[in-house]
């Protein structure tokens, strides 16, 4: 079914390239979830999880709905930044992406 | 081949999304009388029956197509104002007065109702699913109760541009320092089911004199959550120069056509204590100007902006392909729903390169501005008129 249709075969190829570019997997050193890290700089974190890694996390399944949902699991975020400290994740970003 | 970077327009989906929209303050259609709505590409009746129920059907008479919304409340039914006919609640027509029986398939479009928060909320699905009450907006703790203010309600009419606009304000951390004039000093977004939010602190510019955002001693701690795909839940933490306010804002929307929405905004505010009930209100409705700006500041740029399919992003940027993934799946039928459209995604966005940009910029600004001011009036006076004959 239609929706926001893009018209030139260009948009497809930026579409996978902002959201799937670069990837690198980092494990929970607590957990058994597996998200897919992006950094473009010190600063910035981008985390894509999965259904299969979110069911693994046991911080973010304890929250329920709530507003306490969106708050990073402190976890992954300190596995990610161990990741970081051994060179683990590239930073710095291509082109903007 | 050029190396012209091409704007793909897209083109906009041919239905509305599913999900919750908001039509307003339930006390808004209290009077018994039928109201109209102008929704999902054409017009709702809104009246409330003898049992104070909220009823939401569509606007045009299944019979030969009168008006509804020109009709009249007759019991707990609605009366088309050209043959009569009453429809109830439900759907279904209920009694024609001039005919032997009515017709079996006599039934109109309904859309299913909830009043949440003081609030209309309506279920619309291409598909006809039945109403998803799992995913309604959150009960506001306190609101409603005197430890709040009333709702302010606001609505603006955006006639030009698709409701996907105001989504990508969700991701859109620079537009903060040129549209609203502050400085985003934390900026963070989680997308996850029909959820999206997005954390932000901020501070007013100095270089600006106050519209919307932009007033130096406005400090914000804000989080923004969309419920779906049209209602954003905003609970705001305020400093205002030492004097901190706790400040519910909702943001919301309807589409009109594919090209055209209705944005509304309501305010409560937390009674800060040892403030009178009038003082409060007074409160809230200065917050609700104040957002009144900020939103128009957005409109402004709405309706002269062209729709963009493939937006060119920088590393100071937010997630808005992410962001337009998630908004995704209310547009596509459940059963296409994908497994990366609701999957959790976290970005934090770096904005420390981009407010030192923005400090020395600022600084900037009020330096030139003190060296106007310190000019004499009729130099200044001169200099300008000069500067617009070169414009
Ligand atoms: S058109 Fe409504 S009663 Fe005839
Ligand atoms: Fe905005």
């Amino acid at each position: 079914m239609a929706s926001f249709v893009p018209t030139s075969a260009d948009t497809l190829e930026d579409q996978r390239l902002y959201t799937r570019a670069r990837l690198t997997e980092v494990a929970c050193l607590d957990c058994l979830a597996t998200v897919g890290v992006k950094k473009n700089s010190e600063h910035h974190t981008s985390i894509q999880w999965t259904a299969e890694a979110r069911a693994h996390c046991p911080e973010l399944s304890r929250r329920a709905n709530g507003r306490d949902s969106h708050y990073a699991c402190p976890r992954m975020i300190a596995s990610i930044e161990a990741a970081v400290r051994e060179d683990r994740i590239p930073i710095g970003a291509e082109d903007g992406y | 081949m050029s190396d012209t970077r091409y704007l793909d327009r897209g083109t906009p989906p041919e239905r509305f999304a599913r999900g919750w929209h908001c039509l307003g303050l339930a006390t808004a259609f209290g009077d018994g009388r039928p109201h109209a709505v102008e929704a999902f590409g054409g017009k709702l009746v809104v009246w409330q029956d003898s049992k104070g129920e909220i009823n939401v059907l569509d606007g045009y008479c299944r019979h030969m197509g009168g008006d509804l919304t020109q009709g009249t409340v007759k019991g707990d039914e609605i009366a088309c104002p050209f043959h009569d006919w009453r429809w109830g609640g439900d759907g279904k027509c209920k009694a024609i007065p001039y005919a032997r029986r009515v017709p079996l398939r006599a039934r109109t479009q309904k859309y299913p109702v909830v009043v949440r928060n003081g609030q209309v909320l309506i279920w619309h699905d291409v598909e006809g699913s039945a109403p998803d009450l799992d995913i309604l907006p959150p009960v506001l703790p306190g609101i409603g109760t005197d430890e709040y203010t009333d709702w302010t309600w606001e609505v603006l009419d955006v006639p030009t541009a698709h409701c996907r606009e105001i989504i990508d304000n969700v991701v859109d951390m620079a537009h903060f320092f040129y549209i609203h004039f502050a400085f985003p000093t934390n900026f963070r977004n989680v997308f996850e089911g029909h959820m999206a939010t997005q954390f932000m602190e901020s501070t007013g510019r100095p270089d600006v004199d106050g519209a919307g955002y932009g007033d130096e001693g406005l400090m914000l701690k804000s989080e923004a959550s969309y419920f779906g795909p049209s209602y954003m839940v905003n609970w705001i933490h305020v400093d205002y120069k030492g004097f901190e306010t706790e400040v519910v804002l909702i943001n919301c929307h309807v589409p009109t056509s594919d090209n055209s929405f209705k944005l509304q905004y309501g305010v409560c505010v937390k009674k800060p204590e040892g403030v009178d009930d009038a003082t409060a209100e007074y409160i809230g409705k200065r917050y609700s100007e104040t957002f009144k700006e900020g939103f128009e500041q957005d409109v402004a740029i709405w309706l002269n902006k062209a729709p963009v399919q493939n937006p060119l992003l920088c590393e100071e940027d937010g997630p808005v392909y992410q962001l337009r993934r998630w908004y995704e799946q209310f547009y596509v039928d459940r059963a296409d729903v994908t497994a990366e459209m609701t999957d959790r995604f976290e970005f934090e966005v770096d904005t420390t390169k981009a407010n030192e940009f923005w400090q020395e910029e600022v600084a900037e600004n009020l330096r030139k501005k003190a060296e106007e001011e310190s000019r004499p009036a009729d130099e200044a006076a001169a200099a300008s008129s000069s500067a617009m004959t070169n414009g």
